[in-house]
């Protein structure tokens, strides 16, 4: 074989290597530079409060492990617990720890530790350690504990005055609260160290500050606003985005007060075009949402009508004698939310609906953002329901006809009316490799590593 | 306390066979391997669901006539939602459902075949007259996507899957022998297969201990000795595998050099131990040379006189050590994944070096060098996701490459060998 016999195959491998990036082992090295819109001032994932819960979800799971993690299909997998198992009954479960893992202050992770740590976050649950294991009993049937476990609230966190410490794979270096947090990789990481040496994340920073940065190279991970997430890809900006992780709705603060009541909240729902405000407002990057759980988590969600019908929304209007002229609150920190509360006021108005919006706290029903905290179906509804006051669906069983009958239920009650499912999207500098947005937006950055610079 | 039921129970992964060959009774397993790849989804697979949902159905709507309607919103095919359409009916027609236009139906079925993470979830709406509709549902399980097999032309490299496991494949090795033995190294075991019955079978498997986590992207290098069976070479672990039977391994911390290259090779390298890289320094070195730029792996092309060692270096680049100079090779364009083998074709000895793809799939090409610039001779071959590791075989006429399927997210262990061609 002469050199000149594959002239054709050798300029296209050298045309490829320049079209491209470089196929490479990942590099061990560097410090990754983020910017968040959320300023979690607490580090305790006890502490966790629900407005910027996606943000500091991303954060805790830097330094916290919890027994159990989720894979990519929603499945529990080990991650402190190596094995756990149920007594017949599913109250009383039993978890077997990883041995040999140890505290960001060097102290080993005991039975006792675990126990102490669930505790703090659940303070009806019975946890105590035996052995090597850690006992949770529950007053009722748990069957899903394992997944509820996988929650960033059921971090295990030792607490030592007023110092907490994890087991995860990166520890503090430097703590601003609200503003800067700066993190280094354990080597000593059970689950091997992190190819990254340091983390620097930038907090409070709004979404155009963010894109600032991420142009002028100064950050390599940004949050993106999800209207703005088709036109930063446009400029040639690598976007990622989640699958639907955020749900918008409409709370109204009590139960029907009246078969008239529930009529008008009826035809409210019916008059509500969902599909223009995903598309006006978010710029397509939602979707329009019938149901309280997106389809991707369970498969059923088209079954919830989210297309307007005006002339039944009309109809059902025409048939209550007295109608109510609701005051629609909105968080006034939250541009997008007054433009969806205006919106629905002039579809209300179409139906017929006397509706005004306010900023004030005197609402009768307000637009409300909810994360879906976890990708398991159950437990999302579950926590969906307790943030919204509404009674805990009761599952029998782990079975789809359960879940979806729930959450009929939970429509049901007219409590609530859902309007568009909202993605997370991060832009991500060129420079970030193997960087991976799960689909509940969380991070895996502990495989993110950065690229060389050119020789 | 372990003694209780065993629902929920977290349990250790078992390595999956899918295919098996090998390189020396090549025909015969190549013809294996062509039946077992055929597409995995089968008719069998969805009649319990069918009969499941039909059972739900029917008990809503009785026996009589339906209009029913099938839409899906999966990523089931269409031949396979047909199939589901053909076997529903069949199952409604048994329990006693007859099937009408709709405007003759008093009842009508919607079917839709959605899915959720996990599952697929068919979903039935009934709705019958002025009533209200009722709505059945079945989740379904669901089976990974077969991966796609492609083929190469020209001055061919060949692949053949020896190896699909849920774990990171670090090495493997085929033990020359009747029947034919295969090694595989896993980052927690070592598992010794037979070849028998047109498949690999797993025979033992042997734990692998170590007292320290392994560090990310985790690489290992099983070599065949004379002696024993093989040692096993991981980032500060060494393993030996026992010398009497029964076959067992001993480990122990340790930073001896790896052996790079084949068994002709006579070089090896000192393995960072908490990384994925060899620290550049060689043992017992080339000629005048024992350290170069740390680099993730190396590759050997005998000369008359000399050896001709290339480097892929953990900066990007490829370095050219003949014992005298350094000659770095910044327009190679591979990957960092090296090796040679011997083929017979052409200059004799080949380089596999990995492409520049971006983690959806990877190619690997054969390159050979006459003086100190590649050329390619061969077209790349693509395997089914990244590349993870690429070592030449002991006796240097094949390569072991192991890819992370980018559908299934298995990782699979190739023999990789060149077959001379115009």
């Amino acid at each position: 074989m002469r050199l000149t016999t594959f002239p054709l195959l050798v300029a296209s491998s050298l045309l490829l290597a320049a079209g491209s990036s470089r196929a490479a082992h990942p590099h061990y090295g560097g410090t990754l530079h983020i910017e968040m819109r959320a300023a979690p001032t607490s580090l305790d994932p006890a502490d966790s409060n629900q407005t910027e819960w996606l943000g500091s979800r991303n954060l805790f799971r830097l330094m916290f492990d919890t027994l159990i993690s989720l894979d990519e299909q929603g499945k529990p997998e080990p991650a402190l617990a190596t094995s756990w198992q149920a007594e017949p009954g599913n109250q009383r479960w039993q978890f077997f720890l990883r041995g040999g893992v140890t505290f960001q202050d060097g102290a080993p992770v005991t039975a006792d530790t675990v126990a102490a740590s669930l505790r703090r976050t659940n303070p009806t649950w019975k946890v105590f350690s035996q052995g090597d294991a850690v006992v949770i009993e529950r007053d009722s049937p748990a069957p899903n504990l394992p997944v509820e476990l996988t929650l960033p609230r059921n971090s295990i966190v030792k607490r030592d005055g007023g110092k907490i410490s994890g087991t995860g794979p990166f520890a503090v270096s430097q703590w601003d609260p609200g503003r800067k947090l700066v993190l280094f990789a354990r080597d000593e990481y059970w689950g091997g160290r992190a190819f990254l040496d340091a983390i620097e994340i930038a907090m409070g920073k709004s979404f155009r500050e963010q894109m600032i940065s991420l142009d002028l190279g100064k950050a390599q991970v940004i949050e993106v606003a999800p209207e703005q997430a088709h036109r930063a890809t446009a400029e040639g900006r690598h976007v990622e985005s989640s699958a639907p992780v955020e749900l918008i709705l409409l709370a109204f603060n009590r139960d029907t007060q009246s078969p008239g009541d529930g009529r008008q909240r009826q035809a409210l729902a019916l008059s509500i075009d969902r599909v223009l405000l995903n598309t006006v407002v978010l710029q397509g990057s939602g979707e329009a949402a019938g149901g309280l759980l997106p389809n991707w988590m369970t498969g059923y969600g088209f079954l919830f009508p989210a297309s307007i019908d005006l002339a039944l929304a009309r109809q059902v209007r025409s048939d209550i004698p007295h109608t109510t002229s609701w005051a629609l609150g909105y968080d006034p920190s939250d541009p997008t939310a007054r433009v969806i509360a205006e919106r629905v006021v002039l579809n209300a108005r179409d139906a017929g609906l006397g509706m005004q919006i306010t900023s004030t706290s005197g609402a009768d029903l307000r637009v409300v953002r909810i994360p879906l905290i976890s990708p398991d179906a159950q437990i999302s509804l579950n926590e969906l329901a307790a943030e919204l006051g509404l009674p805990q669906p009761n599952f029998s069983s782990s079975s789809i006809d359960d879940l979806y009958g729930a959450e009929a239920r939970l429509l049901q009650s007219q409590r609530v009316i859902p309007l568009l499912h909202v993605r997370v999207a991060y832009g991500v500098s060129g420079a970030v490799k193997s960087w991976r947005t799960m689909r509940d937006g969380s991070w895996r950055l502990p495989d993110v590593w950065l690229a060389a610079e050119k020789p | 306390m372990r003694s209780v039921t065993d629902n929920a129970v977290y349990n250790a992964r078992i390595p999956h066979m899918r295919a098996s060959s090998s390189r020396f009774p090549r025909v015969a397993c190549l013809l294996v391997l062509i039946s077992i790849h055929v597409p995995t989804i089968l008719a069998s697979e969805w009649r319990a669901p069918e009969e499941q949902l039909a059972r739900k159905i029917a008990a809503a709507t009785g026996p009589g006539a339906v209009a029913l309607d099938l839409v899906s919103r999966s990523s089931l095919s269409h031949p396979d939602a047909e199939e589901i359409r053909r076997g529903l009916m069949a199952e409604l027609a048994a329990l006693g459902v007859r099937f009408v236009t709709t405007d003759q139906a008093a009842v009508t079925v919607q079917i839709t075949l959605s899915e959720n993470l996990q599952n697929y979830i068919w979903v039935a709406e009934i709705h019958q007259g002025n009533n209200e509709s009722s709505v059945v549902m079945v989740a379904v399980t669901r089976s990974s996507p077969a991966a796609v097999e492609h083929s190469a032309a020209g001055l061919t490299i060949h692949k053949t899957l020896l190896w699909t496991d849920e774990n990171r494949i670090l090495d493997v090795a085929l033990v020359n022998s009747n029947p034919q033995h295969m090694i595989v190294l896993l980052p927690e075991s070592v598992v010794l297969a037979k070849f028998q019955d047109g498949r690999w079978q797993q025979e033992q498997s042997l734990p692998i201990s170590h007292s320290r986590p392994w560090p990310r992207d985790l690489r290992g290098r099983l070599i065949l000795r004379k002696d024993h069976l093989f040692d096993a070479y991981l980032p500060g672990l060494f393993c030996r595998s026992t010398t009497a039977a029964p076959l067992g391994i001993n480990c122990y911390d340790s930073d001896d050099p790896w052996p790079l290259g084949t068994d002709q090779s006579g070089l090896s390298a000192f393995f960072a131990p908490t990384r994925n890289f060899f620290t550049g320094a060689l043992s017992p070195g080339i000629e005048k040379q024992t350290t170069v730029k740390a680099f993730y792996s190396a590759a050997m092309l005998p000369r008359d006189k000399y050896k001709l060692w290339i480097f892929a270096t953990v900066d990007g680049q490829v370095h050219l050590l003949d014992g005298v100079t350094d000659q770095p090779g910044a327009k190679f364009g591979w990957g960092s994944d090296i090796a040679t083998l011997r083929s017979g074709c052409g200059l004799d000895w080949q380089v596999l070096a990995s492409g520049n793809g971006d983690g959806a799939s990877e190619t690997v090409t054969a390159f050979e060098i006459a003086d100190r610039e590649p050329a390619a001779v061969s077209p790349p071959i693509q395997l089914s996701g990244e590349i993870t590791a690429l070592w030449s075989d002991s006796d240097g006429t094949g390569v072991i490459a192991v890819s992370q399927n980018s559908g299934t997210e298995k990782y699979e262990a190739y023999h990789l060998s060149i077959t001379c061609s115009q």
